[in-house]
């Protein structure tokens, strides 16, 4: 049910972006992990408490445990990992749908003898394939970097479930910007829903972070469906809000290719 | 082969297309022709599947426009009349990308389609002319041999040879018994090649006729310069459609034959004959007059 060429189209417009992503990603993973050292990790801690609580609370800096996967729970995957693959979506949501409606483009992919549902289809298709490409790597590219510089010390099990979490998290957030691309026949609105909406929850994020006060936040976004701390702990089951991020990353993806199957294109 | 019934499609009062029938018959050029603006690629738009009609329907070749608008592509060759492409693409990748994606193997039409229209598929096509893109799209619209030819303003950005290249290949694929529609917003475009000719105006179509018919009703201009002033006046009195006098030069209208206005002129000493450019409406004012007291 996907367009194979059209794929690879895709992927060759694609990829370098993907790889820049990458090697973003790779950096931070490998600059914050070796700041973990439990001297350091004091020291740290004596300048975080130079800092305005309310700032490192805002960017979610939480250290759960004083372990390794606690460190990197709080310190990559409390702000860093979601925010950078979600940039990456953000950007490669809209490119490859609206931009060819609004471009025009598509009046060339829909002049070929495939239904909507196929290409809109393949073009999801590459971008959750991208965003599940993207963990696996940041997961693999973690346990081989942790166990280079602290040999034996991560709590692998642990640290996949964590990136299978970022992965739920990122079906769902990817699916709002496929959504927003799908729906929107121009870049302009396609691009600021698709961006509005996770840059909005990141916002709320950071304000419940900030201020316990402020709890009844949490309704207003989704990114508390992914809590680190919560995963690695293993203190409260997580399976319901893993078990919702995958219920609206199915929904997201599925009305997306629905609502592009049936719309005006004004192409 | 191609049905239009009572195709609504409404952007607001005059925008779009409002109660539209035409059949355009297997083996037949139809040329579709209106000013911009006026519903061509509103109309287009329906017949691609990529608009749904807020009435009626469009049919092509037995199937419904929206709900088959995949199995129409497989005989269907279509030229957008935006042209817009992959612009990080070359055109040789663009033209493979296609030709995978229709699932044709067969790529003898295609580089036979480049040679005729001396396109150049090696480069950038986000640096390649509007003319340059047009031939891309050209391609594009031919090189699977389809049955019926879905055309928006094809000759658009081509200079005069590729015009008479493309008429060529029009009349080519009428003698194989292909079914052509294409839009223009000039007579001239289309009279050397359709049959028959719809004119639609702010998304009404006000007639459709055999192009001999339309030629004959075709209002020209002739802009006449004659030695002085006084001539020019002596004419104006003779002839019996004149439109403007302007020292020695005249502006001469004819409907039709040109004879009358040939045999008038036998008797002057005429310095210059030109043929005045005009709009759409120029031409056929008398059906966009008519449908004005329709209104």
């Amino acid at each position: 049910m996907i367009s194979l060429p059209l794929l690879r189209a895709t992927i060759k417009q694609n990829y370098k972006v993907f790889i820049i992503f990458l090697a973003v990603l790779t950096l931070y993973f490998v600059v914050i992990a070796q700041m973990f050292e439990p001297s350091v990790y004091e020291s740290m801690d004596q300048l975080m408490q130079t800092l305005p609580i309310q700032l490192i609370d805002a960017v979610g800096l939480k250290i759960a445990e004083p372990s390794l996967i606690g460190y990197l729970a709080g310190y990559y995957y409390g702000f860093l990992i979601v925010l950078l693959p979600l940039i990456y979506s953000i950007i490669v949501a809209n490119r490859i749908v609206a931009k060819h409606v609004d471009k025009g483009s598509m009046a060339y992919l829909l002049s070929t003898p495939n239904k909507r549902v196929k290409i809109a289809m393949t073009q999801g298709v590459f971008l959750l394939g991208s965003m599940t490409l993207m963990i696996l790597f940041v997961t693999v590219m973690g346990i081989i970097s942790c166990e280079i510089i602290y040999p034996k010390e991560l709590d692998i099990p642990r640290f996949v479930l964590l990136n299978f979490g970022a992965l739920l998290l990122h079906s769902m957030l990817s699916g709002i910007g496929f959504l927003a691309s799908c729906f929107f026949n121009d870049t302009k609105n396609s691009l600021g829903f698709g961006a509005g909406f996770p840059i909005f929850f990141l916002l709320v994020q950071m304000l419940l972070n900030a201020n316990e006060r402020l709890s009844n936040l949490r309704y207003l976004t989704l990114l508390t469906l992914f809590n680190p701390e919560a995963i690695i702990g293993g203190t409260a089951s997580v399976l319901p809000s893993f078990i919702a991020m995958f219920l609206l990353a199915v929904i997201l993806y599925g009305g997306a290719v629905l609502i592009f199957s049936r719309k005006d294109l004004s192409i | 082969m191609i049905e239009i019934t009572n195709l609504t499609k409404s952007y607001g009062p005059n925008k779009g297309v409002f109660d539209l029938s035409f059949n355009v018959n297997q083996g037949e050029v139809f040329g579709y022709l209106g000013p911009n603006g006026a519903g061509k690629t509103t109309t287009i738009r329906n017949l691609l599947g990529f608009i749904h009609p807020d009435k009626g329907s469009c049919v092509i070749d037995g199937l419904d426009c929206h709900k088959d608008a995949a199995t129409i592509q497989k005989k269907l060759g279509y030229l957008p009349g935006e042209i817009a492409f992959f612009d990080d693409m070359t055109g040789d990748e663009f033209l493979r990308l296609m030709a995978q994606m229709r699932g044709l193997k067969d790529t003898k039409r295609q580089s036979d389609l480049i040679n005729l229209l001396t396109l150049d598929t090696k480069g950038y096509i986000r640096k390649m002319s509007k003319g340059m893109k047009q031939k891309l799209g050209l391609v594009c619209a031919f090189m699977h041999n389809p049955d019926i030819l879905i055309l928006d303003e094809p000759t658009s950005g081509l200079d005069p040879l590729m015009q008479s290249i493309f008429v060529e290949l029009i009349m080519e694929q009428k003698a194989l018994g292909k079914t052509v529609l294409m839009s223009s917003h000039s007579f001239e475009e289309i009279e050397r090649t359709c049959d028959r000719a719809g004119i639609i105006r702010e998304g009404r179509l006000v007639a459709v006729e055999n192009i001999q018919t339309l030629k004959a009703e075709r209002r020209k201009i002739y802009q006449i310069t004659f030695q002085n002033p006084e001539e020019a006046k002596l004419f104006a009195k003779d002839y019996e459609d004149v439109v403007e006098v302007s020292g020695q030069i005249v502006d001469a209208a004819v409907s039709g034959e040109v004879g009358k206005l040939i045999k008038v002129l036998a008797t002057f000493d005429v310095v210059g004959l030109d043929v005045v450019n005009q709009s759409l409406e120029d031409v056929f004012m008398h059906y966009y007059n008519r449908s004005d007291i329709d209104d």
